[in-house]
């Protein structure tokens, strides 16, 4: 047999052969000592070439955090784009619930289990949302004189949005603006990941004057950085790093909405439903209420299942000294 | 998709970092680029990603070469000398003048030669490498001998050359 040349040497060492040839090639070894030589200065040369690359590396940084929807656009910032896209937004909402109101108890009734159920799984709102402007969108409140089903037209609380849970609000914002906008290449899960920027490193007291509260936290999991962050319709947003192991870190969001902005539009969008009784029930809690995160947002992401990260969120209590 | 995506990135950046920090040999560039290939490779969202990003990343280096090599003659008109002067630490300009020599190797090899080894170096199959180059999958093997003997000669070259100088 001819003896093995270079390339399938170093293909062999790559370990880069089809299991035949590298039997093929042992087989020879086995009976050439001239190849076995040579096969040693290979090794060599590859160990010797890794080396001299290994001298011409990058220096070993950290990971930074995958922003999937962080496509650069060097002259336009994130806040100059989305920004107007949540203003066109409230309107669309508005239209939406204007044009919910005209209908009645039934539909009302499946808008409002969209509703809850999208109150009651903020981290996944995209569908039902999608959903609900695509469904107001189709139908104008004059098409559809549907006769109520038991003949009652009660007032319901139909979209509590105003105060069920700020991320509601804005998911049902955001989801609009993408559907007014026509931009809908995003998924929601990367969603999670733009809606929150983050920015400088700051200390736990500044995290607390930003929040005007404890941030909130899984308690007994180490805090790695706390950092200063943005999100549209919150004034203050703090995001803490904790690391679950030493490959696992997870980042809970504390944000402060911004009452000028989202809240109050959609208040306004959502006002000829005013007429809601008193006694009808509370907006459902997103979480067993820890009486200082009142009026905060509260999200944890990281690179876990989002039931395990819904989990976690159940966990968060405030930072104490 | 997304996921698969965050899943590529955790498993590829810093493999792109490093294929094309030996292009553009400035780690924040490399960092920049890498990103910006992945987030394109969001919007193309392509069926195999971690070979599209070598070969965009290949791409974005070679233009980034040619805008660094226009804005390089610039330079050298303004920098008369080098800044010798420069404090550094015995370690830190040790691992610099070492960088500067494998680069000056890398630069001895065949621009065919060179992505062969370097799409090697950061991971890539010769499956994948055959796929980017255009070569045959049976020719890597030899491409990489090649290049592996040609780097490590340039590099003792380079030093030979570089005692001869001292005196």
């Amino acid at each position: 047999m001819s003896h093995v040349d270079e390339g399938l040497l170093h293909a062999y060492l790559d370990g880069e052969l089809s299991p035949a040839e590298a039997q093929g090639v042992d087989a020879h070894l086995a009976q050439c000592p001239e190849c076995r030589r040579r096969l040693e200065e290979e090794r060599a040369l590859i160990a010797r070439a890794a080396e001299l690359l290994a001298l011409g590396a990058p220096p070993d940084r950290e990971l930074p955090p995958f922003r999937a929807g962080d496509v650069k656009a060097p002259t336009r910032l994130w806040w100059q784009v989305r920004l107007p896209l949540a203003w066109a937004a409230t309107i669309a909402l508005a239209l939406g619930i204007g044009t919910y109101l005209g209908r009645d108890t039934e539909p009302a009734r499946r808008a409002e289990t969209t509703t809850d159920a999208a109150a009651a799984k903020p981290r996944t709102p995209a569908e039902p949302v999608r959903e609900l402007t695509r469904r107001a969108a189709r139908t104008p409140p004059a098409a559809q004189p549907a006769p109520p089903a038991d003949g009652i037209a009660r007032p319901r609380p139909e979209l509590v949005v105003s105060q069920a849970d700020t991320a509601v609000a804005y998911a049902y914002a955001e989801r609009a603006a993408d559907s007014v906008a026509g931009i809908t290449r995003r998924k929601a899960s990367q969603d999670e990941h733009d809606r929150w920027q983050k920015g400088d490193a700051i200390g736990i007291d500044s995290a607390r004057r930003v929040l005007g509260a404890d941030p909130l936290v899984v308690p007994g999991v180490p805090i790695e950085a706390v950092y200063l962050g943005r999100g549209i319709g919150y004034s203050g947003v703090v995001i803490v790093e904790q690391a679950l192991d030493s490959t696992t870190m997870i980042e809970v969001i504390n944000a402060r909405s911004a009452p000028a902005l989202l809240n109050e539009v959609v208040v306004t969008g959502a006002q000829p439903v005013r007429s809601r009784p008193a006694e009808a029930a509370p907006p459902p809690a997103p979480r067993p209420a820890p009486s200082p995160g009142a009026g905060l947002f509260h999200e944890v992401r990281g690179p876990l299942s989002s039931d395990s990260l819904a989990a976690l969120r159940r966990l968060l209590r405030p930072l104490r000294p | 998709m997304p996921q698969d995506l965050a899943e590529v990135y955790r498993t590829t950046y810093r493999a792109l970092v490093r294929f094309l920090y030996r292009k553009v040999w400035d780690a924040e560039r490399a960092e920049d680029l890498a990103q910006e290939a992945f987030a394109r490779a969001v919007v193309h969202k392509p069926d195999n990603a971690r070979g599209w990003l070598f070969i965009v990343a290949a791409n974005m280096a070679r233009d980034d070469a040619r805008r660094a090599a226009r804005e390089r003659r610039h330079l050298t008109l303004l920098t008369a000398e080098p800044q010798a002067s420069e404090p550094a630490a015995d370690d830190a300009l040790h691992v610099e003048n070492e960088r500067t020599r494998v680069r000056a190797a890398l630069e001895q090899l065949t621009p065919r030669d060179r992505e062969v080894l370097l799409l090697w170096d950061s991971g890539v199959s010769y499956e994948a490498i055959a796929a980017q180059t255009g070569l045959a999958r049976g020719a890597i093997g030899t491409t990489l001998a090649r290049a592996r003997r040609r780097l490590v000669e340039a590099y003792e070259a380079g030093q030979r050359g570089e005692h001869v100088a001292r005196g």
